[in-house]
């Protein structure tokens, strides 16, 4: 049976399906057969992400409707062999997805991979709570920002209460941080909340932190996952949440300023 | 100002709703000033001087009535009250005999919230962080919160409040109006505490405060604030 990962933020624009495409194909790029789905019904943007974009036939809303078997809408990534992408309808919206449907078309890829990645709409609604709802763990995207921050916070109380594993009383959600757009030079001068800062407020394991990086845009924009610029901090990053995802001990990078002068090192080394 | 919306213009009916709402929230009753409405009345007479004494006996202080007739008006001078013209367009609340209405004080919220029957007991000990959205409430007793409560969140208690981590969002502690339930946190960040519908904001309070261990208590009908050493 496959493990069901939602990725979620309750905020938009903090780089979720940016991740979950990173994550998807990190996954893939480790021998994993991966699916990721973009439950972001109307506002379609991980296959333009994936770079699948014009390979777009049938969609996860045909699926559910009926419309198209599940092998018609699954789109097979031209990078990765055992990743493959099921796109959100465009032209719909988010009432066209059914509770049963989804859990049908989880079952359904269950049975094929080993992880089902589920890319989730911003906000709490509708969406964003049937991308959750059957979830096993959850990576919780959040920016070093107060707002992130507090709408991740309310994204955490409903995994611990409007998921599947919450309704049952099984073990609930594996919940992970993954801190992105992360700059510790703005972070050292105060713009931007602090590593440890957001870790206390959340209280929960830190899976991954990706630093602010002209990659991500790059990669977003050229339709390649971040992952495969192995040369990129973000990319390695990346790599190195993926490693943790499978259970390995990574040390954190890129969290730290490097170009200290003295004065801070004296000043600034009270914190952590 | 609190209206006190009538719908019935017998005083010993009065008397007993007063008599029920006392029991819940007794820190509601305490000389407040009210305004009696009388909108939702059609009678042209009224024993209002049998009605403010009513409200007295249960420590509420009749200071001016709205709307109603003409009579009505001349026997609220007579009995030295204020009058004011009936509110154009009645909102459509649901109708209760007393209402605690118009002022958005956390006395009213508190009041508001049904008091479950019997002695205060049982309390409840929440483990995790309370977040933002989430609210967690001790109906009968006191609250322990074994984590945080983060901004955005809610935590209640008909008794006092314990947060064994970081207060970050909102307190209440002696919902029913207990004003010897106190507040107790390990970090004060609070956005709101309140004990018994007194409540003090987070800009009022002093930010030398914030960040440290403190206990919350009623001293008079203010909150004092005073660090645990």
């Amino acid at each position: 049976m496959a493990k069901i990962i939602v990725v979620t933020s309750g905020k938009g624009g903090v780089g979720k399906t940016t991740s979950a495409a990173a994550i998807a194909t990190g996954l893939a790029l480790r021998g994993n057969k991966t699916v990721v789905i973009d439950f972001d019904v109307g506002l379609r943007n991980l296959d333009l992400i994936m770079g699948c974009e014009r390979r777009v036939v049938y969609d996860l809303v045909n699926v559910i409707q009926g419309e198209a078997g599940l092998s018609q809408a699954l789109i097979r990534d031209k990078r990765v062999d055992n990743l493959h992408i099921l796109p959100a309808s465009q032209t719909r919206d988010k009432d066209a997805l059914s509770q049963e449907g989804v859990e049908k078309v989880l079952e359904t890829l269950g049975k094929d991979f080993d992880y089902i990645l589920c890319d989730s709409p911003a906000g709490i609604e509708r969406g964003a709570q049937l991308a959750m709802y059957f979830a096993d763990e959850a990576i919780v995207v959040t920016n070093p920002e107060v707002s992130s921050v507090r709408d991740s916070d309310r994204i955490l109380g409903l995994l611990a209460s409007k998921t599947r594993r919450a309704e049952r009383g099984e073990e609930p959600i594996k919940e992970h941080l993954l801190i992105t757009r992360y700059n510790p030079g703005r972070v050292d001068s105060g713009d931007m909340l602090n590593l440890d800062d957001i870790r206390e407020i959340l209280a929960i394991d830190l899976i991954g932190l990706i630093p602010e990086s002209e990659a991500v845009l790059r990669a977003s924009n050229q339709g390649v996952p971040v992952t495969h610029d192995a040369d990129s901090d973000a990319g390695q990053a990346y790599t190195d949440t993926v490693a943790r995802l499978l259970g390995e001990d990574v040390p954190l990078r890129f969290h730290e300023y490097q170009k200290k002068s003295l004065l801070s090192r004296m000043f600034g080394g009270g914190r952590r | 100002m609190t209206v006190m919306e009538l719908t019935s213009a017998d005083p010993e009916r009065i008397r007993d709703q007063l008599a029920g709402k006392l029991s819940q929230s007794p820190a509601f009753f305490q000389h407040t000033p009210v305004v009696l409405s009388v909108e939702k009345l059609d009678e042209p007479h009224l024993a209002l001087e049998r009605i403010c004494a009513v409200c007295r006996a249960h420590k509420l202080l009749p200071v001016a009535v709205r709307g109603g007739p003409e009579p009505v008006k001349q026997s609220a001078w007579a009995l030295g009250l204020g009058w004011f013209p009936p509110q154009e367009a009645a909102r459509p609340r649901p109708l209760e005999s007393v209402a605690p209405g118009e002022a958005e004080s956390a006395a009213d919220a508190a009041a508001e919230i049904e008091a479950p029957p019997g002695v205060s007991s049982g309390g409840r000990i929440y483990r995790g962080t309370v977040r933002s959205g989430q609210q967690v409430t001790s109906p009968e007793g006191d609250l322990v919160v074994v984590g945080s409560v983060n901004a955005g969140a809610e935590v209640l208690a008909a008794g006092s409040v314990h947060v064994y981590g970081a207060l970050r969002g909102r307190a209440l502690a002696g919902i029913h109006g207990d004003p010897l339930a106190g507040i107790f946190c390990r970090e004060l960040h609070a956005e709101l505490l309140s004990v018994a519908g007194n409540y003090k904001r987070l800009e009022d309070i002093d930010p030398c405060l914030l960040g440290t261990t403190v206990q919350v208590r009623l001293e008079g009908d203010q909150l004092g604030i005073t660090p645990l050493a």
